[in-house]
């Protein structure tokens, strides 16, 4: 469980970090908190030819509310996120994320770039309609997240892209609901229900390759709580894996959802 | 500190230096010249090795081992059992690979990345053969060609007339149950630095041992050098709990590298990935069972089939017995019962092999007992407290001669029992169980298990596989130092049970000295004389009598010094915080100081006919073994809609006979129950049917942490047992409850039969919804069957 070699530089600026990674030519990987990163490259499933360290970059860590939306930089640590009021929604994520020593490093930039389909802040992401900021040597895009997340730990971006922030909404009503087996896992489900400029988004995690919308189920707000989270269940088509199968955790699907739709008051 | 320090919770001598951290493990050993072992592991779980290429880490600069450079060292774990079928397990695969982690060769490197970075050098041809790896699957390929049914051992425990009072039982039960495989775990994984020095052709050996003098005598015999230059030492271990009680090939295969370079330190440090894959598991069983029951409950006959996979090796030195036969001996735990038959096998599989876990195959036996008694007990209307009284050995019955011919000394286990039902308030319990049903609330469930540990075993207890050497004996040192100070070599270990502290306060107490001025020296066998190490819960019993010996005899000769030194007789002597005085005349004393600088400083002083020093060395042995009672009770909350199970209440009363230190004792305790609960809610080690480990990281094999663990209620009675210092060993018993203890409490929560564990949310989830569609249809059923 030790790396394979690579290069590591520790740029200080945003185009500092794409020069680098055009330089790496597909074999640079972005470096932040390194939570998810270490991990895999110390099992020796990454590869990474050159390590581009981004915690030097100024001016990516702010939490900043613009009107209705809140723009989070890149490097905001989970823990920040946990402890900030401007988001209520997003502190709720953060504080299922991981353990205090895993917060006090991963980075939301981090988190939304790994992709991982089962963790909190990109179903945050996509229930909120949330912006990504990537900038690349071609200049600055903005991804929504419906668009952002390709598969299980994939993105549309591209390698020598960064993402620099994210502006998520704030929803005028939200329900946060997520089931692990222990305290601090990743969440076997997690359902986010978030009301923005008046529609009703309900996004869910853990149960496809990419957080899922659970279009039905949005159409059909205002009928009963009980039907909406069973049409988010139906709309799912989970696999069965070590954690159980296919029907339980659908069944916890609908369950996740019954809760963020009552603590949503929707 | 005045009077004995034994029964009090003196500060710990090691949390000095392990709280703050400066313990010394293996890890953190530094040595000039030190290189680093990778291992090339088998990435198949049954294959033929087709070619092995180390020639281009070879190239890179990279000393590489096979099997065949370390000269076929091969381990064979030796049982005298009739059934039982030898096998080796080579310190390096070589022609075949039987498991998905299989050391096939060692790579040595300046650090150990490289070393990895060598390792992905060698190349290793595989033809896949087909894999087994579920014990009970019939026509699987032969992982060993000694064994072509697969079975390394089967053993029938046979007493009374089974199928006869079988066929005339009011009721009987059959169930079929199998227990989730999983392992210890320790903190710190396994780990070892080998120094071969060709000066004087001695070999020290640094591991994260439990059993440094057996590693000693093994080593010494496999690689063929004299025991007397072999050195095992065990600094700080990081948890064991029997992971580290077996010699592992990796080990051999260190050892045999370092002869190889001489003056070359090498080191090897497990990490995770490595121990989930290639440290043994446990637990991995089945239990068929019939078991016949009269109309009040009494358990009549018991007949039972128990597989155990233990994986591809006949575990070094403890065979593929361990499980199987501990399975059969213990299966009828503390109930009474005349008419018993159990056939319990050992099949080998192509995984990771089996070996001693903490309760070694009781947290599974005990969970199938304590099945069938819940199961009788719905079906007879009566309730789990009523049937388990019904049943239990009784102080009056003993001792008592269990069917599998094991005498029971213990015996209060209903003492136990009506303790932990205060504990967790049961009638209250059950009056809020009972107000839950009908509202949507989250239903509750409270369940049961007694059992009976068995510990500090002697050279005639007979529940070990007859392997070639018993392990019934420790041996300590006691030594006065010329300042009066005492330095104990005793033959224990610790893995962090505290045994330097125990171990310190009962040779103050014996002795006659301040706790604070006794040092212990453990795990190190150019130190102490002899010891087996730590495992079967036998040191307090074992290592602690063979301290209390010899410093019983370290205090007679002081005290037959002291007398000449006063001219009194010794007999009117006593020693109390190290100073010497005569009984009745408390100003006539002499300190040990003096009296030890006499024995070692001032030989003219020396009274006739005692020899200069102040040490003594015996051994202990109990002969036999004492059992510890136990019980524990739980109560659950099951939420139905995600299958989570809330535990709301749990405690534990053993029977610790004498506490030496109670903080210790409950702490191991504690630490028990924790490590019984994660097996029983969330570790499960999974092969897919290709052999791989699915659970290959800690983010899919769940541990407990301290989030998962409830508030525990611990409870003692005290019943000293039958050996010098009255007490009985408590490393295990936490570990059997909760099995048995959450199946029975959600199994009595939902109205549902656990068959299988661990309770994950899934099983819980698909039990509560089998559950509700039965409820409507028909009435809830628990299996079995009247045979009327
Ligand atoms: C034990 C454990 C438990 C965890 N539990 C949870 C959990 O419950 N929920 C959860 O959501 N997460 C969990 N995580 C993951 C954690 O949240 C990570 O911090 C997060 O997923 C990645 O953030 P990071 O800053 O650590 O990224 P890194 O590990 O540094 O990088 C991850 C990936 O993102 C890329 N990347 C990073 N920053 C950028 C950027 N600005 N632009 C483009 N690419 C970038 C990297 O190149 C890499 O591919 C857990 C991690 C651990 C170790």
């Amino acid at each position: 469980m030790k790396c394979a070699p690579f290069e590591y530089v520790r740029p200080t600026s945003v185009d500092e970090v794409l020069a680098a990674l055009v330089a790496a030519d597909g074999e640079g990987k972005i470096l932040a908190g390194g939570q998810s990163l270490v991990p895999v490259m110390a099992l020796r499933m990454a590869r990474p030819a050159v390590i581009v360290d981004i915690n030097r970059v100024e001016g990516l860590a702010a939490v900043e509310r613009d009107g209705d939306t809140v723009h989070v930089g890149a490097l905001v640590r989970h823990r920040t996120l946990a402890e900030q009021s401007a988001h209520p929604l997003l502190a709720e994520a953060a504080r299922h994320i991981g353990h205090a020593a895993i917060r006090t490093r991963g980075t939301a930039g981090g988190s939304i770039a790994h992709a991982d389909p089962a963790a909190e802040l990109p179903v945050v992401a996509v229930a909120t309609g949330a912006t990504v900021t990537a900038a690349g040597a071609r200049g600055d895009r903005w991804v929504a997240a419906d668009d952002l997340f390709a598969g299980p730990l994939m993105t549309t971006l591209d390698a020598d892209e960064m993402i620099t922030g994210l502006d998520v909404p704030v929803p005028t009503r939200w329900g946060f609901a997520g089931f692990a087996r222990r305290h601090g896992d990743f969440a076997l489900v997690t359902v986010v229900v978030a009301e923005v400029r008046g529609q009703v988004r309900i996004a869910v995690g853990g149960v496809g390759a990419v957080p899922l919308r659970a279009r039905a189920a949005e159409a059909a707000i205002g009928e009963p709580v009980e039907r909406v989270a069973q049409l988010v269940g139906d709309e799912l088509n989970p696999t069965g894996d070590l954690h159980g199968s296919a029907e339980f955790r659908r069944g916890v699907a609908v369950e996740m959802a019954r809760r963020a739709l009552a603590s949503a008051g929707i | 500190m005045n009077g004995s320090p034994l029964g009090t919770s003196v500060p710990r001598k090691e949390d000095r230096r392990l709280v703050t951290g400066r313990g010394r493990f293996v890890g953190d050993l530094q040595l000039p010249r030190m290189r680093h072992v990778a291992f090339v592991r088998s990435p198949v779980a049954h294959a033929r090795i087709v070619s092995l290429d180390a020639g281009p880490a070879r190239e890179a600069g990279y000393r590489v081992f096979t099997q065949a450079d370390l000269g076929g060292i091969v381990l064979r774990a030796q049982s005298a059992l009739p059934s039982y079928v030898e096998t080796g397990q080579p310190a390096l695969a070589e022609g075949k690979v039987r498991f998905a982690g299989e050391p096939v060769a060692a790579v040595v490197a300046a650090d150990r990345y490289r070393a990895e970075d060598g390792a992905e050098l060698v190349d290793v041809d595989y033809a896949t053969l087909p894999p087994v790896t579920v014990a009970w699957d019939a026509g699987a390929a032969a992982v060993h060609d000694e064994a072509p049914d697969n079975v390394l051992l089967e053993r029938t425990f046979d007493a009374g007339d089974v199928d006869g009072v079988l066929a005339g039982a009011h009721l009987t039960v059959e169930r079929e149950l199998v227990t989730n495989r999983h392992a210890g775990n320790p903190m710190e994984c396994r780990a070892g630095v080998a120094l071969f020095d060709p000066a004087d052709r001695r070999l020290t050996f640094w591991s994260g041992t439990q059993v440094p003098h057996l590693v000693r005598n093994m080593i010494a015999e496999l690689l063929g050098l004299s025991e007397g230059n072999v050195r095992v030492v065990a600094p700080d271990v990081g948890g064991g709990f029997g992971v580290k009680a077996v010699l592992y090939p990796e080990d051999v295969a260190l050892c045999a590298i370092a002869l190889q370079l001489p003056g070359t330190p090498v080191k090897w440090v497990e990490d995770r990935v490595e121990h989930l894959a290639a440290a043994t598991h446990a637990r991995d069983h089945r239990y068929l069972l019939t078991a016949g029951f009269a109309a009040d409950g009494t358990l009549l006959a018991l007949r039972a089939d128990v597989t155990c996979n233990v994986g591809a090796y006949s575990v070094y030195p403890w065979t593929a017995g361990i499980e199987p036969l501990m399975a059969g001996g213990l299966l009828t735990g503390p109930y009474k019962l005349e008419h018993y038959r159990a056939t319990v096998r050992g099949v080998a599989t192509n995984t990771a092999p089996s070996g001693p876990y903490r309760g070694v195959a009781r947290p599974a036996s005990v969970f199938a007992m304590e099945t069938l008694l819940d199961d009788a007990a719905a079906r007879l209307g009566m309730t789990g407290v009523d049937i388990r009284r019904r049943n239990v050995i009784r102080p009056e019955d003993i001792p008592y001669r269990m069917p599998s011919r094991l005498v029971d000394d213990s015996g209060h286990y209903d003492e136990c029992l009506t303790k932990a039902l205060d504990a967790v308030g049961y009638d209250e319990l059950r009056a809020e169980q009972q107000r839950r049903r009908g509202t949507g609330e989250s239903p509750i469930g409270i369940g049961f298990a007694c059992y009976n540990e068995l510990t500090g075993l002697g050279r005639a207890a007979s529940a070990g596989p007859r392997m070639p050497f018993r392990t019934g004996h420790d041996a300590c040192t006691v030594r006065v130092n010329p300042d009066g100070r005492v330095t104990v070599f005793s033959g224990v270990t610790s893995q962090g049970q505290g045994l330097e502290t125990t171990v310190a306060q009962i040779v103050a107490d014996a002795l006659g000295v301040r706790y604070d001025d006794v040092d212990v020296r453990i795990g190190d066998t150019d130190a102490s004389l002899w010891g087996f190490g730590a495992f079967s819960s036998r040191q307090a019993v074992i290592g602690g009598g063979a301290a209390h010996r010899s410093a019983l005899a370290a205090r007679s000769k002081v005290l037959r010094l002291a007398a000449g030194l006063l001219e009194v007789d010794p007999a009117d002597l006593q020693i109390e915080d190290g100073v010497v005085a005569v009984v009745g005349s408390p100003d006539t004393t002499i300190g040990l100081p003096e009296v030890a600088r006499v024995a070692y400083l001032e030989s003219n002083r020396l009274p006739d006919g005692i020899e200069p020093g102040l040490e003594a060395t015996e051994f202990y042995d109990p002969v036999r073994g004492a059992f510890a009672a136990g019980a524990q009770v739980a109560a659950v909350e099951v939420d139905r809609t995600t299958g989570a199970v809330r535990i709301l209440r749990y405690a534990c009363v053993e029977d610790a006979g004498r506490a030496m230190h109670p903080q210790i004792v409950d702490g191991q305790i504690a630490g028990s129950i924790a490590q019984g609960i994660g097996g029983a809610l969330y570790e499960h080690l999974v092969y897919d049917a290709d052999g791989n480990l699915s659970t290959g990281t800690l983010l899919d094999y769940l541990m407990p942490t301290s989030a998962e663990i409830p508030e525990l209620t611990i409870g003692h009675v005290a019943r000293p047992a039958a050996n010098p210092l009255g007490v009985r060993g408590v490393g295990e018993g936490g570990t059997l409850g909760p099995n048995a203890v959450l199946a029975g409490a959600v199994s009595d929560a939902l109205g549902v039969r656990i068959d299988e564990l661990p309770l994950s949310p899934s099983v819980v989830w698909t039990a509560a919804r089998r559950a509700a569609e039965d409820a409507g249809k028909t009435p809830v059923e628990p299996g079995g069957r009247h045979s009327d």
